[in-house]
């Protein structure tokens, strides 16, 4: 196999492109939680991007994209990047070094777990956030990363199509986050007092700065500089934003006011929605994609907040059912007219491929929701989840880390 | 025109119809904005 220097310059770019989201992740975080708590916030997932950096070259890739075992999981065969060098891997991206493929997944490993981060902000003690993070990498991503994604995993083998990651990033760590808000409780004062998120011009800037990374996690995912990329960018673009308009033109319409932050969440709802059908539909699709996630999404915040789930940054509802309502709507619109060796959805004439996307988006809520759990109920064994009360009080910042965000 | 087609267009048309219909500005009470007191002016030596 031939390595092509073209397609090779692009998928290390794109890994680039996706690193930076996670720091992206912790400015967007960041501003939404009280001036507290924001550095713990940020720490969160600039920690994450060095502990599953780690993960990732030890045991997290060979797991994941190993040779199969059961249709299940990837062998330890490449544990520590053991047979991972510079040949491209036919099975995964037969034109780049398969390192240059391993390290463009190293970075959705990474943003997956902060992802999560969202829900138990402002209260989850950092040592069992440590402990959590590298489990659950190791036992929920894993796992659903090589069932999906993995040759030889039983989602890949029945059919199921995620180009960049609905349904292995987004629907694991979103329902994830569900069930740690859940488990760990909620906030100090939550529903009594306010929580006004402390820098929204923060939140904006990490909403643009994912956006932007974005282009490398969906077209990127292409693993090949042409026209697949070209098309997976055009339409993450288009359903970001559609999505940030239908958003802000239905919190408009609630709340009486165009929200700055509901655009924003619109936008990072329409990436999140657009993710897994970003290498199968057309422009048309993306519309309806980005369309359904601003009124899904949004309506599941109500919900959430109809039944005081304090999970704090609404990872569940952008990210849980942003990510489903992206692999259901792959589902529909997929067409061999954007991806020859992919399907056709229902929209074009394959009912079947709604059914194995709803097997997918069940086997990924499974998965993540018992695994979390037990997860949780794990390292509350050995650490307790939630910081001591008058440490709430405090703000993470200095109870966890000794350091004030802001010197005011 | 297909029917992916037709979904994206009606997406698009209550989006911007919506627009027509929603409130001009915010009808809820706008709070006064807190003034500080002005600072006095600092003597400066020779």
């Amino acid at each position: 196999m031939k390595i092509d220097s073209g397609d090779t310059a692009w998928v290390l770019a794109s890994a680039a492109l996706v690193m930076l989201m996670t720091p992206a992740l912790g400015f967007f975080y960041g501003g939404l939680v009280r001036r507290k708590n924001v550095l713990s916030t940020i720490m969160h997932s600039f920690f994450i991007l060095c502990l599953i950096s780690v993960q990732w070259v030890l045991w997290g890739y060979s797991l994941a994209f190993g040779p199969d075992k059961f249709h299940l999981i990837g062998g330890l065969e490449w544990i520590g990047l053991n047979n991972v060098g510079f040949t491209p891997n036919a099975d995964y991206a037969p034109t780049i070094p398969h390192q240059a493929y391993m390290v463009f997944q190293m970075m959705f490993a990474v943003i997956t777990p902060a992802l999560i981060s969202g829900a138990f902000a402002e209260r989850q003690r950092f040592k069992a956030f440590v402990l959590f993070s590298l489990l659950w990498a190791t036992f929920v991503y894993d796992p659903i990363a090589h069932w999906v994604w993995g040759a030889g995993g039983w989602l890949h083998n029945l059919g199921a199509l995620d180009f960049a990651g609905g349904t292995v990033v987004h629907i694991s760590s979103g329902v994830s986050a569900l069930v740690a808000a859940l488990v760990l409780g909620r906030r100090l004062g939550f529903g009594k007092e306010k929580v006004e998120p402390h820098d929204a011009t923060m939140t904006i800037l990490g909403a643009c700065l994912l956006w932007f990374g974005w282009f490398g996690f969906n077209a990127g995912s292409a693993v090949a500089a042409g026209s697949l990329a070209t098309s997976a960018f055009v339409v993450t673009n288009t359903a970001t934003a559609m999505a940030a308009l239908t958003w802000m033109t239905v919190s408009w319409w609630h709340k009486r006011q165009p929200s700055v932050l509901g655009a924003a969440a619109g936008a990072v709802a329409g990436l999140v929605a657009i993710t897994p059908a970003s290498g199968y539909v057309n422009v048309m699709g993306a519309i309806v994609i980005g369309f359904g996630a601003g009124v899904v999404c949004y309506a599941a915040i109500q919900l959430r907040e109809r039944i005081h789930v304090d999970d704090a940054l609404d990872v569940w509802a952008v990210h849980g059912i942003g990510g489903t309502w992206g692999a259901l709507a792959t589902g529909l619109f997929a067409t061999v007219a954007i991806n020859s060796s992919a399907a056709n959805g229902l929209f074009y004439g394959n009912p079947k491929q709604v059914l194995i996307q709803l097997a997918a988006i069940g086997a990924a809520w499974g998965w993540a929701a018992v695994g979390t759990f037990v997860i949780l109920k794990i390292v509350n064994l050995f650490v307790p989840l939630r910081v001591q009360e008058e440490e709430e009080l405090l703000g993470l910042d200095i109870s966890q880390h000794g350091e004030p965000a802001y010197a005011l | 025109m297909d029917a992916t087609t037709v979904i994206a267009v009606i997406s698009c048309a209550i989006v911007l119809c919506g627009w027509l219909v929603l409130p001009h500005s915010a009808t809820t009470t706008i709070k006064p904005v807190v003034v500080s007191e002005e600072r006095k002016p600092v003597s400066v030596s020779a």
